[in-house]
C-alpha cells in the first residue's frame, strides 16, 4: 500500500496533507548544497510539495559555504518569511543557525543533517547508527559464513565527523563488529569527508596498502560508483554469486545502491525515510507557524531499516531509491 | 587609412564639457559611493524589503568582516600584488585560535587531530580562559605567512600571484590537517560577542507590547562593527598620512624609482604581505565568532572573489601605485549590497556567482578606462 502510494505521488504525495488546513505561508528553505541523490530528491520533495500545497518558497543554495548559508538565512529572515527549513552544512553551524533563526522568533526546522545541539528547533534525523549497524550486521554475518580460516578485513569510507549523521553511522559500523570480537581485525578507516575526490584518493591508498579487504561499508551511498572506480581495475567488483566478492553494504537508500543491490554489486544498505523525513520537516514548520510557536524544539526520529539482499523482494519499495529507480530515476 | 582610424578624435566644443564630467565621477573619490546609492535608490522600488531596517543592519552585518580582510588585500594590491592566500590563512587561524581557547574538546570528533593532546584537551585548550593570549597566538600565526609570503615575493622576485597561490594550497592544506577537516565549537561567549555581540540596539516603531519581539529590534553598533571601523581608520591614517603609506604607493606606482628615490622597497614589500596576513587574522576572529566555531575550511570556495572583487570595485588599482581604504569601504558596501540584492531577487546562487563575476570584471574594465584617462591628463 505504501509503495503504491509512493510511486503513484512520488514526491508530492503528501502535497494535499500539506494544504489543508494551514494558510499560504512564506517558507525559506535553505540547504547547503545538491551533491547526493538523497539531497536532490530531498530538495524535490519538499518545494514540489510546499509549492503545490499554495505556499511560497524562496530557495537559498549555500555552495557547501557555511558562512554564506548563515548570511542567506539572515537574508531570509530579513525578508520576513514565516518559517525555515535547513539543510545545514555541519552539525556546527547548523546549531549557529538554529540559534539565529530563533532569537528572531522565526521557526526552523533541520531535515537530516541534525545539529551539534539537539535540544534547539525541529530537527528531524535518522536513527544513523541502528541502520548502519542492521546494515553492518548483515554482511558481517555473510562474511563469517563465507571466511572462517582467518580474520576478516573490513573497510569503512567515514563521512565527515563534524556531521553527527557521520559519528552515528560509524558508531553503528563499530557496534555490529564488536558483537563478533576477533573474528574480524582492526577496521581500515578511511575519511572521505563526504567528498568524492577525498574518498576517491585514500580508498585508493588504503586498497592498495591492503589488498585483501573482505568487507566495505561506506557511509553514504553517493560513494559507491567511486568504490567501484577503485575496485574494478583490481578484478575486485564482482558480483556476490562469484568467486572474490568483496561484501559491501552502504547507508542512505538511494536509486544507485538500489540497483546494485538488484545486480548483485552490494549486499546491503541502510535506509532512511526521505518522504518520511520531509513530510515531518514541512508538517511541524506549518504547524508551528498555524500555531504562532516561534521557538519550536522537537526531534523526530525516522527509525529506518535494512535494504539486503535478503528482504530485497518484501522491501524494495519500501526504499525511496527503488521507487525512483522504478521511476526511471537513474535513466533521466 | 590605420593612421586615420587611431587618431583620437577631438571633441567638438558641446562634448567638452560632458567628457570632462564624465572623467571627473570617473576619477572620484566618491565614484562608488554615488554608484551604490544610486543602484539602492534605483531597485529599492522593486525591492522593498532591501531598505528594512532587518535588512540594513543584515547588510552591515555582512560588510564587517569583508571589509577587515579587504583591506590588507587594498594594501598588497596597491603596491602591484595580489594576495590569494587570505582565506587560507582565514581556516589556519581560525582553526588554530579556536583550539587554543576552547573552553572543552569532545574526544569523539578531535581524537584522531594531530592538534588533540598537544593544543586541546577533554577540559579544554592551552589557552582556555586566556581570550587575548589566543588573538596574540592567532596573530602571530597570520602574520608568519605574511613573512614568508613577502619574503619570496621581495627577495626572490617571485611572482606574487605564485607564490600566494601556493600558500593558499599549502596553508588551506595544513589547516585541514590540523584537525582533520573537523571544526572546534566550544567557543568562549567573549570570543563569539567579537563576532555577534552588540553594543547598542534600535527599535523603530510604536511601543504596543510590553515585550518587543526580537525580531524587530536590530543591531546598530556591533564589536564587529567597531574592530573593522578602528581598522579602517587606522589603515588609512597609516596609508595617507605616514612615509610609510607613501612608500607603498610608490613601489606600487614604479618598483624601480622607488628604490632609486632611496624607499626600502624590499621591507615594504614584507611588511605590506605582513599586513594582508594580519587582517585575514582579524577576519578569521569576526568570521569564527559569528559562526561560532574554528573552521580550517572558512575562507573557501567563493570567498576571495568577493574581497577582490570589493577591493577592485572600490578602485584600487590592479596595476599598482594607486589605491585608498575609503575606496575600499565604499567596494565592500557596493558588494554587499549587490550580493543582498540578488539575494532578495531569488536568484541561484550560480547566478549570484555569475553576476558578481561580471561586476568584477566591469570594475576591472573601469580601472583601466581611469588608468587612461590619468594618462591622458598627465
Amino acid at each position: 500500500m505504501r509503495s503504491t502510494f509512493l510511486s503513484a505521488l512520488g514526491a508530492t504525495a503528501f502535497a494535499t496533507l500539506l494544504g489543508t488546513g494551514a494558510q499560504a505561508a512564506t517558507i525559506c528553505f535553505a540547504f547547503q548544497d545538491l551533491e547526493t541523490e538523497f539531497w536532490v530528491a530531498g530538495h524535490k520533495a519538499i518545494t514540489t510539495t510546499l509549492t503545490e500545497a499554495g505556499h511560497t518558497v524562496i530557495e537559498r543554495n549555500a555552495n557547501e559555504d557555511a558562512n554564506r548559508q548563515l548570511e542567506q538565512v539572515n537574508d531570509c529572515i530579513a525578508q520576513g518569511v514565516d518559517g525555515i527549513i535547513i539543510i545545514p552544512q555541519d552539525g556546527e553551524s547548523a546549531v549557529t543557525i538554529v540559534q539565529t533563526a530563533q532569537d528572531n522568533d522565526v521557526p526552523i526546522a533541520v531535515f537530516n543533517r541534525p545539529p551539534s545541539d539537539l535540544s534547539k528547533g525541529i530537527v528531524v534525523v535518522a536513527d544513523n547508527a541502528t541502520i548502519a549497524e542492521q546494515a553492518v550486521d548483515f554482511v558481517a554475518q555473510e562474511a563469517m559464513a563465507r571466511i572462517t580460516d582467518r580474520p576478516i578485513q573490513p573497510l569503512i569510507i567515514v563521512g565527515d565527523l563534524g556531521d553527527p549523521n557521520a559519528v552515528g553511522r560509524k558508531d553503528g559500523f563499530y557496534a555490529a563488529l564488536q558483537k563478533y570480537g576477533d573474528k574480524f581485525a582492526t577496521p581500515i578507516e578511511v575519511a572521505s569527508e563526504w567528498d568524492a575526490a577525498t574518498a576517491l584518493a585514500n580508498l585508493e591508498a588504503a586498497v592498495t596498502a591492503n589488498p585483501n579487504i573482505d568487507l566495505i561499508f561506506t557511509s553514504s551511498d553517493f560513494l559507491f560508483p567511486t568504490i567501484r572506480s577503485v575496485l574494478e581495475p583490481r578484478g575486485k567488483w564482482v558480483p556476490r554469486d562469484q568467486e572474490g566478492h568483496v561484501l559491501m553494504a552502504g547507508l542512505d537508500g538511494d536509486a544507485t545502491a538500489c540497483q546494485l543491490i538488484k545486480d548483485g554489486f552490494v549486499d546491503a544498505t541502510g535506509v532512511q525515510d526521505l518522504y518520511f523525513e520531509a513530510e515531518s520537516a514541512m508538517n511541524a514548520i506549518l504547524a508551528a507557524i498555524e500555531a504562532g510557536e516561534t521557538q519550536p524544539n522537537q526531534v523526530i526520529e525516522d527509525p529506518g531499516f535494512a535494504l539486503t539482499s535478503a528482504n530485497l523482494g518484501e522491501r524494495e519499495m519500501d526504499m525511496w531509491g527503488c521507487v525512483l529507480l522504478s521511476e526511471g530515476f537513474l535513466n533521466n | 587609412m590605420t593612421a586615420m582610424l587611431t587618431q583620437p578624435v577631438p571633441a567638438t566644443p558641446a562634448a567638452r564639457p560632458l567628457r570632462r564630467t564624465l572623467a571627473r565621477a570617473l576619477l572620484s573619490d566618491w565614484f562608488v559611493l554615488w554608484l551604490t546609492l544610486a543602484y539602492f535608490l534605483i531597485l529599492l522600488p522593486v525591492l522593498p524589503t532591501l531598505g528594512t531596517p532587518a535588512n540594513l543592519a543584515n547588510l552591515l552585518s555582512n560588510a564587517w568582516p569583508l571589509l577587515v580582510v579587504a583591506l590588507g588585500q587594498t594594501f598588497v594590491m596597491t603596491i602591484g600584488g595580489i594576495d590569494l592566500s587570505q582565506g587560507a590563512v582565514i581556516g589556519l587561524t581560525s582553526t588554530l585560535g579556536a583550539a587554543l581557547i576552547a573552553t572543552a574538546g569532545p574526544p569523539e570528533v578531535l581524537s584522531k587531530a594531530p592538534i588533540w593532546g598537544l593544543l586541546i584537551f577533554e577540559d579544554g585548550g592551552v589557552l582556555a580562559g586566556q581570550l587575548w593570549l589566543g588573538l596574540l597566538a592567532m596573530l602571530l600565526a597570520g602574520a608568519l605567512v605574511g613573512l614568508v609570503n613577502g619574503t619570496l615575493v621581495a627577495w626572490l622576485d617571485m611572482p606574487a600571484f605564485m607564490v600566494t597561490l601556493v600558500s593558499l594550497i599549502t596553508v588551506g592544506a595544513f589547516a585541514i590537517w590540523l584537525t582533520q577537516s573537523e571544526n572546534i565549537r566550544n567557543l568562549p561567549d567573549s570570543y563569539v560577542a567579537l563576532g555577534k555581540g552588540e553594543i547598542v540596539s534600535v527599535y523603530i516603531g510604536p511601543k504596543e507590547e510590553p515585550q518587543i519581539p526580537r525580531r524587530q529590534v536590530h543591531e546598530l553598533v556591533t564589536y564587529a562593527a567597531l574592530v573593522a571601523v578602528t581598522l579602517a581608520v587606522a589603515l588609512h591614517l597609516l596609508l595617507e598620512r605616514t612615509a610609510f603609506g607613501r612608500q607603498v604607493l610608490a613601489v606600487g606606482a614604479n618598483r624601480r624609482a622607488a628604490e632609486i628615490a632611496g624607499v626600502p622597497v624590499r621591507r615594504i614589500i614584507v611588511l605590506v604581505f605582513v599586513l594582508s596576513s594580519l587582517c585575514a587574522t582579524v577576519g578569521a576572529v569576526l568570521y569564527s565568532a559569528r559562526l561560532e566555531a574554528g573552521r580550517p575550511t572558512l575562507g573557501e570556495g567563493t570567498f576571495l572573489l568577493d574581497v577582490i572583487g570589493a577591493t577592485v570595485i572600490g578602485g584600487t588599482s590592479l596595476f599598482g601605485g594607486k589605491g585608498k581604504v575609503l575606496w575600499t569601504v565604499f567596494g565592500v558596501l557596493f558588494f554587499v549590497l549587490l550580493s543582498n540584492s540578488l539575494n532578495l531577487m531569488n536568484l541561484s546562487t550560480f547566478h549570484i556567482d555569475m553576476v558578481k563575476g561580471g561586476v568584477i570584471l566591469a570594475a576591472a574594465l573601469l580601472d583601466v578606462a581611469r588608468t587612461r584617462l590619468l594618462r591622458g591628463m598627465a
